[in-house]
């Protein structure tokens, strides 16, 4: 069982919140002409890297907040978490 | 307000549980708390109103992350950033709020119907709900509240007195009959009255 510092509620068990996915992945342009390929590594294409990652989180029962996290695939370790307009 | 509690036909009263030789005066209390007006205040993201100059029955709304602040009829109760949920046996508390808020900076919407409100008194009610509820009630004050989980089942905790500890707890109105059992049974060990 993880726990996570949820920016705005402090310290937490993971079973209050939802994994959101990749933080890194950008959204293509709005009114760029997109190709299929640019598509598929937005919708489908992740690194799942072994190691520190970068990830969504949803505080989904308490502040129902989005938020970054840091951390260890292998290990878990939390770095740190961060409001999602702020860079982690 | 409806007639029809969410709780109406599902809360028994009695003793229940390991009650024997017990001091029925010491017993945990389980009651559903009906007729509670439930305000949901959000302020817009683009909104440049400072909510620290509105006061709603004297009360300020705290951006303090999980802080309430109360009087005997009314609690204010921070839900989430620029969100707030007011709790309020006042029936005119809607239009109080109304009048006192802005529309083009906040969204008021009225949540009464939505809710089911149980309470838990007495000394063991911190036992009853680390059973479900992985909070660290060790450090849960009086004037605290939290957004968290009880057996899978979202809900707010609401701690409005520490003598003995008494807490309400809302979960949304389809959940109240299994979020009842649950509460209820994790209460037998230490026996309760239902009130």
């Amino acid at each position: 069982m993880l726990e996570i510092k949820c920016p705005y509620c402090g310290k937490r068990s993971q079973n209050e919140f939802s994994y959101g996915g990749d933080a890194n992945i950008k959204r293509p342009e709005l009114g760029k002409e997109v190709s299929d390929r640019e598509w598929d590594d937005f919708v489908y294409f992740r690194k799942n890297p072994r190691g520190m990652h970068l990830e969504l989180w949803h505080h989904v029962a308490g502040c129902r907040q989005w938020f970054k996290v840091s951390r260890d695939t292998s290990t878990h370790e939390i770095f740190k978490t961060s409001k999602i307009n702020e860079e982690l | 307000m409806t007639a029809i509690s969410p709780l109406e036909f599902v809360h028994k009263k009695g003793i229940f549980g390991d009650h024997h030789k017990k001091n029925e005066n010491e017993l945990l209390q389980i009651s559903e708390v009906k007729n509670l007006i439930i305000i949901q205040v959000v302020q817009y993201k683009k909104s440049k109103t400072s909510i620290n100059d509105v006061k709603i029955d004297g009360l300020e709304f705290s951006e303090k992350s999980s802080h309430v602040t109360s009087n005997k009829q009314t609690r204010i109760l921070w839900s989430a950033p620029r969100t707030w949920l007011v709790l309020s046996n006042k029936e005119n508390i809607f239009d109080t709020i109304k009048s006192n808020l802005n529309e083009r900076d906040f969204a008021i919407t009225d949540i009464s119907h939505s809710r089911a409100v149980i309470q838990i008194k007495g000394m063991q009610a911190k036992e009853v709900l680390k059973k479900g509820s992985p909070i660290n009630f060790s450090e849960f004050n009086v004037n605290r509240c939290s957004g968290t989980i009880f057996h899978g089942i979202t809900i707010v905790i609401d701690l409005i007195s520490n003598d003995p500890d008494t807490f309400n707890i809302l979960t949304l109105r389809s959940f109240g009959e299994s979020f009842y059992h649950h509460i209820t049974d994790s209460a037998l060990e230490f026996g309760y009255v239902g009130v």
